[in-house]
């Protein structure tokens, strides 16, 4: 615990960005994020003053040591936790003054995440793990939610596969599910969380150039967290954190 | 999502398969001891078809009075019985007095109809002890000495069984023996005379004649009395009762209980086995809500990544909640869909020789009870699962 806080105590005043292309409209604004995970006994800083803007069509890379917060700063970008302090905007508005179902809904429209770990669900065929976010977006039938997945698996190169289950895949092919997944509902961000990170590199580069595909032809903004440089290079902006702050 | 429910359901058949049979098990026997005590509830809320308030039943032992005595004085002590401060009105009667463990039956013919009945002795004052009432003629007087044929007054349900639809009056009835009988009342509801928990089965009345046979030795079915008394009778009547008979007989022992009291024996011998189905039920239910309770709770542990991506995607914690909610209301949809099948051979086949209504009766709330059951072990599991937060569900798998 000592060593935590004495880590959060020298806070790097510096926040640089490696800008490889010129911004536009802001999507995502991060201001003053912190996150403490506070138990009983220990208190970890897992973000320190994070500031950051997110253009809209950016593809974004965040790297940096394993435990140095990137996942949990992509988890708030994602909405899906809720920063100690500090603000977020998305399309200018504080994601504060959102309810639970508001939250639920910008995340099932506006976002899409692609997980390391695919996070497939085994039990369900490829068609119906692509089909998730549509069940919880209103207005969508059966027909629809068909064709969009089944367009999805198509763009992803895995048309033929929509009745296979996630255990009859090779992990490159589980992860382009996964981007399918994400695809399926037309989302403007996508988050992915160490997308290759459970591939070999030919798998990897397949994925990349997948994703890079995506926001080229799309105008999809990516964040992806990674910890390959070679990929995170090969987008338009490198962010690097180091004991939950940014450092270049 | 319902089609997403049950694919997921289908999918995961083998896992679900533990949680349908336990909950077809459940449902057979909730179904069979609900049967049984649904049958009870509806034999204790059937008419008695008389009253056993202020009656009191009087048992004697002649005490070594030579046999051929024994009637005659039965009859004096009636009449004397009768003048008492206190007592409304005396019948003569056998051992199957209202709750007593003894039953008499026999059976009758009709034309071409018969039926197996109760069989009860009845004095010419029973009518008012036991405050019947007759839908149907009258009751038995003291005309009836002298009448062709020996009268009866019968049930609805012998009338029933004998006569169908039509009038019973005048009719002439025969016993097992050829012996014939005319059917000069009709009660207005069942008799049953083995109290609350007795089936609506066949009753007759036939008149107390000579109370004690001489020819019978055995003493086997010794003459009782019942006597309605006036509400405001104390103990103090009863100990009148018992020395007048004491007085008139010449030293006759006599017990006199009251039928509340008979009923409470009657209702405790009846009461104890249904206590010990209830508690079977309820060890039952306890059982297979802990079951329940536990595989739900383990099913949510294990699916806490699934849970972190469907809030991922846009899922509410409500949605995830009923989610949860929803596969379990469908599994046990499976389980009771077999368990119904199963209930459904029990009227066809005839197997407790329970009527429909009841059957169907228990297979309902056998269902709402599963249900209930249920959907209560599966709402805290379901709720833990909506209280995941997704980022942390996420980072565990």
């Amino acid at each position: 615990m000592e060593n935590v806080l004495a880590q959060t105590t020298s806070r790097p005043q510096a926040t640089t960005e490696t800008t490889r292309s010129a911004a536009s409209q802001p999507v995502i604004q991060l201001r003053d994020i912190e996150k403490v995970y506070q138990t009983k006994t220990i208190e970890t800083v897992a973000l320190n003053r994070v500031n950051l803007t997110i253009n809209k069509g950016e593809f974004v890379s965040i790297m940096g040591p394993s435990g140095c917060g990137k996942s949990t700063l992509l988890s708030i970008i994602g909405l899906l936790d809720e920063p100690t302090s500090g603000t977020i905007e998305l399309d200018g508005r504080p994601v504060k003054s959102y309810s639970d179902k508001e939250l639920a809904s910008l995340r099932n429209h506006k976002i899409g995440f692609v997980f390391q770990s695919y996070h497939l669900i085994n039990d369900l065929s490829v068609l119906d793990n692509v089909e998730l976010p549509l069940l919880y977006r209103p207005g969508v039938g059966g027909k629809e939610r068909r064709e969009r997945a089944y367009s999805a698996l198509e763009k992803v190169g895995l048309g033929a596969r929509t009745n296979h289950f996630p255990s009859q895949l090779s992990g490159g092919q589980r992860q382009r599910v996964a981007i399918a997944r994400a695809l399926a509902g037309r989302p403007e961000i996508i988050l992915a969380d160490e997308p290759t990170g459970n591939l070999d590199s030919v798998m990897g580069e397949e994925i990349m150039d997948l994703l890079l595909g995506l926001n080229r032809q799309e105008g999809t903004t990516i964040v992806m967290v990674t910890h390959d440089e070679q990929q995170a290079l090969k987008t338009q902006r490198l962010i690097r954190f180091f004991d939950g702050s940014q450092v270049q | 999502m319902i089609r997403h429910l049950f694919t997921l359901i289908w999918n995961r058949k083998r896992a679900n398969f533990l949680l349908v049979a336990e909950i077809f098990f459940a449902f057979v026997v909730l179904f069979v001891l609900g049967s049984l005590l649904v049958d009870n509830y509806r034999k204790y809320t059937a008419p008695l078809g008389y009253t056993y308030e202020h009656v009191w039943r009087v048992d004697m032992d002649p005490n070594g009075q030579p046999i051929s005595r024994q009637d005659a004085t039965f009859q004096r002590l009636i009449q004397h019985l009768k003048s008492m401060p206190g007592v409304r009105s005396v019948a003569s009667t056998r051992s199957n007095t209202p709750f007593s463990f003894s039953d008499s039956s026999t059976d009758f013919k009709a034309d071409s109809k018969s039926t197996n009945s109760d069989i009860y002795s009845a004095g010419d004052d029973m009518q008012d002890v036991l405050s019947l009432e007759l839908a149907e003629g009258r009751w038995f007087n003291r005309h009836d000495e002298v009448a062709a044929h020996p009268p009866l007054v019968i049930s609805q349900e012998a009338r029933q069984a004998l006569f169908a639809d039509e009038p019973a009056v005048g009719k002439i009835v025969r016993a097992m023996d050829d012996k014939e009988f005319q059917v000069v009342g009709v009660l207005a509801s069942s008799y049953r005379g083995r109290g609350e928990f007795q089936e609506l089965e066949p009753a007759i009345f036939q008149r107390s004649e000579n109370l004690v046979d001489p020819k019978d030795t055995t003493n086997f079915d010794r003459p009782r009395l019942l006597i309605r008394v006036q509400p405001t009778a104390t103990a103090e009547l009863e100990q009148r009762i018992t020395k007048e008979i004491a007085a008139v007989t010449g030293g006759w022992k006599t017990t006199v209980t009251t039928l509340p009291e008979e009923r409470t024996t009657r209702m405790k011998f009846a009461l104890a086995p249904m206590g010990g189905m209830v508690l079977v039920c309820g060890f039952l239910i306890f059982n297979v809500a802990l079951g329940l309770f536990g595989v739900l709770w383990y099913n949510i542990s294990q699916r806490r990544a699934e849970i972190g991506l469907r809030r991922a995607i846009g899922a509410t914690s409500s949605r995830i909640s009923a989610q949860f909610l929803g596969e379990v209301m469908v599994v046990t949809t499976f389980g009771l869909a077999f368990g119904l099948l199963v209930a459904a051979q029990f009227p066809l086949l005839g197997v407790m020789g329970i009527r429909l209504p009841v059957y169907l009766a228990s297979m309902g709330l056998a269902t709402v009870l599963i249900y209930v059951l249920t959907a209560i072990c599966a709402l805290y599991p379901s709720q833990l699962a909506a209280s995941v937060r997704p980022a942390v569900a996420l980072r565990e798998e």
